[in-house]
C-alpha cells in the first residue's frame, strides 16, 4: 500500500513517457504487433496457467524492452503475490510482496508509471531495495477481469523514464490479453470441476439404478429400449450387450398387449407420465404381474428424450388381494346362505354386514341397514339402555350368549326373536356376530300347546272328579272307609297330574313329586325325612311312584310309624352306580311293633305287583317288627353321569 | 261342621255327578244348598235372587267362564270358593280367589270353604 499511495500521487507528475531521448526504447510498431501476435498465439495454445504466465513475461520483456519483470495476483486473502518473474532477487520479492496501489475490488484503474524511484518519497527501505536491485523506473499495469483488479504486472527498467507512450499502450494491451486469458482459464477450471462432479454424480446414480431392488428401464422417444437395470435384465435374462435387439413386447401376456401398448404409445406420443399394469413372462417362463410407472425425460433444450420407468412385481400382492377378496366373498355367501338371520357389527354397534334373511325379518330393503347402529333394531323402550348393555357384555368374558329378545321392525312392529351373540376378535378389532331368528311362530305354537295341556289336564281332572262322584254315590251308604281310601288314591293321582302338567308332561323332579304327594300330611310332614340327589322321572314313572308313596303314607298314618307320636319315616333315594338304576327306600322307625297283615290289601297289591310291573323294576315290601320297609328299584333313562368305578 | 250349619251355599257345577256329590257333602256338613246351577244363566239368576252366604263355583261351566257369576256375587260381598281342573286359575275379577283342585274330598271342601268364608265363619265355628 505504501508504494501504491506514493506512486499514484506521482503518476500525474510523471512527464510524458514518449521521450525520444530515452535509451533502449522500442518504438517500432511492427515489433509491437509481432509481440502481441506471438502472445495471442501462445496464450491460445497455452495448456495451463504456467504457460500463460510464461508467454506474458516473454511479451513484457520483449515488447517493453526490460530484463526484469513480474506478474502478481491477489491470493484468496486479498494479498498481491508474485506468481511469475524475470531477473528479480528473492530478497526483492520477499521485501516488496504485498505492496500494491490497488485492492482486490478496485474498478478498472489506470496504469501507474514511476519515472525515477530515486525521486519519490517512498520509505528508504523501499527505495533502497528497488535501487539495490538496479531498477530506476517501474511500470504498474493492472490486470483486470470483468472490470475488477485481479493482479498486475510490473516492468522494471535500469534507466529512468524508460517507458514511452507507445510502450505504455503496448503494456495495457498485454495486460488485457493476459487478464482475458486468466479469466478464460479460470472458467475452464470451473467447467472441468463441474463436469467432474456431474460425471461422478451420474456414476453414482447409475450404480444405484443398476443395483436397485426394483426394475428400472429407459427408452428413447420412439420407445426403443436404451437401458435395463440388473434386476430387469435378470427378469428377462437379457445380456447388457443384447439390449439393442431386445424387444420386451414379446414377453407380454397376449391378453394384456393391446391395453399396455396403448398406454405406453399414448405416453410416448403425449410425452407424459404413464402408469400401467400387465403380465410379463420372465426368464423362468412364469407370468408375473408388473406395475409400471414411467416419466418422460427431456433434454436441456426441452426436446423429448424418451421415458424412464420403474416396474414393480405385484404378483404376490395381487394374489394376496385376490385371496382376501375370494375369502370375503365366500364368507358373504355363507352368511347369505345361512338358514337364519345374521348380523355383524363392530365394537361400537355399527352394522357391518347383514344378510337378506335378517333384512327381511326386520322389514328393510337390501343394504338399507349397512352402517346403521344396531339400536335401530331395538324396541324404543329398550333403545336407550342398549349401548350400555352391549358395553357390559363386551367388557365381560367374550362368551357367546343366547336368549329371547324383542326386536323392532322398520314399520315399528315388535317381534319376538331368538338371538345368539358371539363376539370375536379380528385384526380389525372386535366384531360381534349375531344370529337372529323369528320365533313368533314358535311362540304361538308354545302358547297353543300350553292351552291344550291345560285343557287336557282340566278334562282329566274333571273326569277324575266324576269318577269320585260315582264312588261317592256307590259307597255312600255302605263303606265310608273304603270311600275315603279311594278318594285319597284319586287325589294322589290328580296331584301327580298337576305336577306333570306344570312340567309340560316332559319330566318331573322326584323331589317335587314327593313334596306334592305328601302335602296332605300337614303337621305329620315334618316327621318324614326326605333326602336324595336330583332325579328326573318320566311321566309314567312319576304317576306310579306318586300312587306308591300315597299308599305307604296312608298306611303309616293308620298302622305304621306315624300312627304313634314317636315314629318317623326316612325316605331316601340314590343311584345304583353302573346299573343305571334308581333305588328309593321308605323306612319307618319308632312306631308301634309291626304285625304282618293277615291278608294283603289293595295297598300291598298295588305296591308289589302293579308298581313292579309298571316301573319294570322290583319292589320289596317288608313288614319288619321295627317298622315297614319298602325298597323300590327301577331303571332310569338318565343315570346323571355317575362315575362307574370298577 | 257346626259353623256351616244353616249356611246357604250356592253350588255351580255343570257335571251332574259332581254336583250331586258336592250337594251331598254340603248337606252332610249341615248347610243348605242353593242350586246346584248347571249353567251360567241359572247361576246368575240364583246369585241375584237368592239369599246366599257362600258359593262353590266351577270355573268353567259348559265352556263358559264363571266370571259374570263371580262378579255378581262379589258385588254382594258373598265369599266364594272356586273349584277347578286347571292347575292354576286367573280370575277376571282380580280379587284374591280361594281355589281348590278337582277332584276334592269333603275335607278339602271344608278347608276351602273355611278359608274363603274367613274369620267370621271360623269364629262362629270356635263359638
Amino acid at each position: 500500500m505504501l508504494i501504491g499511495s506514493t506512486t499514484q500521487k506521482q503518476a500525474g507528475e510523471v512527464p510524458p513517457a514518449a521521450s525520444p531521448a530515452a535509451p533502449g526504447m522500442r518504438e517500432d510498431r511492427t515489433t509491437h504487433l509481432e509481440t502481441l501476435y506471438r502472445l495471442t498465439d501462445r496464450l491460445y495454445r497455452a495448456a495451463g496457467m504456467e504457460a500463460m504466465l510464461d508467454a506474458a513475461l516473454d511479451a513484457i520483456s520483449e515488447g517493453l524492452g526490460c530484463e526484469k519483470c513480474s506478474i502478481l495476483l491477489f491470493d484468496g486473502g486479498g494479498v498481491m503475490r508474485f506468481v511469475a518473474w524475470r531477473g528479480l532477487s528473492e530478497h526483492y520479492r520477499r521485501t516488496l510482496e504485498g505492496h500494491s496501489p490497488w485492492t482486490a475490488d478496485t474498478l478498472d484503474p489506470p496504469p501507474i508509471f514511476v519515472g525515477d524511484i530515486a525521486q519519490t518519497e517512498e520509505s528508504d527501505i523501499v527505495r533502497q531495495t528497488i535501487l539495490a536491485e538496479g531498477i530506476r523506473s517501474l511500470a504498474f499495469i493492472p490486470i483486470t477481469s470483468q472490470g475488477r483488479v485481479i493482479g498486475k504486472f510490473m516492468a522494471y527498467h535500469s534507466e529512468a523514464n524508460a517507458c514511452g507512450e507507445s510502450c505504455r499502450a503496448l503494456a495495457v494491451t498485454i495486460a488485457r490479453q493476459l487478464g482475458f486469458s486468466l479469466e478464460r482459464a479460470k472458467a475452464e477450471r470451473a467447467r472441468l470441476a463441474a463436469l467432474g462432479e456431474l460425471q461422478e454424480s451420474e456414476q453414482r446414480f447409475r450404480l444405484m439404478a443398476e443395483h436397485a431392488p426394483v426394475m428400472i428401464w429407459m427408452c428413447d422417444a420412439e420407445g426403443r429400449c436404451l437401458h435395463l437395470n440388473q434386476m430387469l435384465r435378470r427378469f428377462w435374462n437379457v445380456a447388457d450387450g443384447d439390449l439393442a435387439s431386445f424387444d420386451w413386447r414379446g414377453s407380454m401376456h397376449p391378453g394384456d398387449v393391446e391395453r399396455v401398448m396403448g398406454a405406453m404409445g399414448g405416453a410416448l406420443q403425449r410425452r407424459e407420465k404413464v402408469c400401467v399394469t400387465g403380465r410379463y413372462r420372465n426368464a423362468d417362463g412364469d407370468y408375473r404381474t408388473l406395475e409400471t410407472v414411467a416419466h418422460p425425460r427431456f433434454a436441456a433444450d426441452g426436446s423429448f428424450m424418451g421415458l424412464t420407468g420403474v416396474n414393480t412385481d405385484i404378483t404376490e400382492r395381487e394374489r394376496a388381494e385376490k385371496a382376501l377378496r375370494d375369502s370375503e366373498e365366500r364368507f358373504r355367501m355363507v352368511v347369505e346362505a345361512a338358514p337364519s338371520g345374521m348380523v355383524m357389527t363392530d365394537g361400537a354397534g355399527r352394522i357391518l354386514m347383514i344378510n337378506g334373511l335378517a333384512e327381511k325379518l326386520f322389514g328393510y330393503a337390501r343394504g338399507e341397514l349397512d352402517g346403521r347402529a344396531i339400536e335401530v333394531l331395538v324396541p324404543l323402550a329398550a333403545r336407550d339402555l342398549h349401548p350400555a348393555l352391549r358395553a357390559s357384555h363386551l367388557a365381560g368374558a367374550h362368551n357367546p350368549v343366547k336368549g329371547e329378545v324383542t326386536g323392532r321392525r322398520k314399520d315399528g312392529r315388535e317381534i319376538p326373536l331368538e338371538v345368539g351373540i358371539n363376539p370375536i376378535v379380528t385384526s380389525d378389532g372386535i366384531r360381534i356376530i349375531a344370529t337372529v331368528s323369528d320365533i313368533a311362530e314358535r311362540k304361538r305354537t308354545e302358547a297353543q300347546r300350553e292351552l291344550l295341556l291345560a285343557e287336557l289336564n282340566h278334562r282329566v281332572k274333571n273326569t277324575l272328579a266324576v269318577v269320585q262322584g260315582l264312588a261317592y254315590q256307590t259307597f255312600r251308604k255302605t263303606d265310608a272307609g273304603a270311600r275315603r281310601a279311594f278318594e285319597g288314591r284319586l287325589q294322589a293321582l290328580a296331584t301327580a297330574h298337576d305336577l306333570l302338567t306344570r312340567s309340560h308332561w316332559e319330566s318331573t323332579s322326584l323331589d317335587q313329586l314327593v313334596g306334592d304327594t305328601l302335602r296332605p300330611a300337614g303337621a305329620n310332614r315334618a316327621r318324614i325325612e326326605v333326602s336324595g340327589p336330583a332325579i328326573r322321572l318320566s311321566p309314567h314313572a312319576a304317576l306310579t311312584i306318586a300312587l306308591a308313596l300315597h299308599e305307604l303314607f296312608t298306611n303309616t298314618l293308620k298302622y305304621g310309624a306315624l300312627s304313634s307320636e314317636e315314629g318317623k319315616v326316612l325316605l331316601t333315594w340314590r343311584h345304583l352306580d353302573c346299573e343305571g338304576k334308581l333305588r328309593i327306600t321308605w323306612r319307618e322307625e319308632g312306631g308301634p311293633p309291626v304285625q304282618p297283615p293277615r291278608h294283603r290289601g289293595f295297598g300291598s297289591l298295588l305296591l308289589e305287583r302293579t308298581l313292579a310291573k309298571d316301573l319294570d323294576g322290583r319292589v320289596a315290601l317288608a313288614f319288619e317288627p321295627a317298622g315297614v320297609v319298602c325298597v323300590i328299584e327301577m331303571p332310569i333313562a338318565d343315570p346323571g353321569g355317575h362315575a362307574c368305578l370298577g | 261342621m257346626p259353623w256351616l250349619k244353616g249356611k246357604r251355599i250356592l253350588v255351580v257345577e255343570d257335571e251332574a255327578l259332581i254336583a250331586v256329590m258336592v250337594e251331598d257333602m254340603l248337606i252332610e256338613m249341615g248347610s243348605v244348598v242353593v242350586g246346584p246351577a248347571a249353567t251360567i244363566e241359572q247361576a246368575l239368576a240364583l246369585a241375584r235372587a237368592e239369599q246366599i252366604d257362600g258359593a262353590v263355583l266351577d270355573v268353567n261351566v259348559r265352556g263358559e267362564r264363571i266370571d259374570p257369576v263371580a262378579d255378581a256375587l262379589a258385588a254382594r260381598g258373598v265369599p266364594m270358593l272356586f273349584a277347578t281342573g286347571y292347575g292354576e286359575v286367573k280370575l277376571g275379577s282380580g280379587a284374591a280367589a280361594t281355589v281348590i283342585d278337582k277332584p276334592y274330598t269333603q275335607d278339602k271342601l271344608a278347608r276351602g270353604l273355611a278359608a274363603a268364608m274367613g274369620g267370621a265363619a271360623l269364629r262362629q265355628s270356635a263359638g
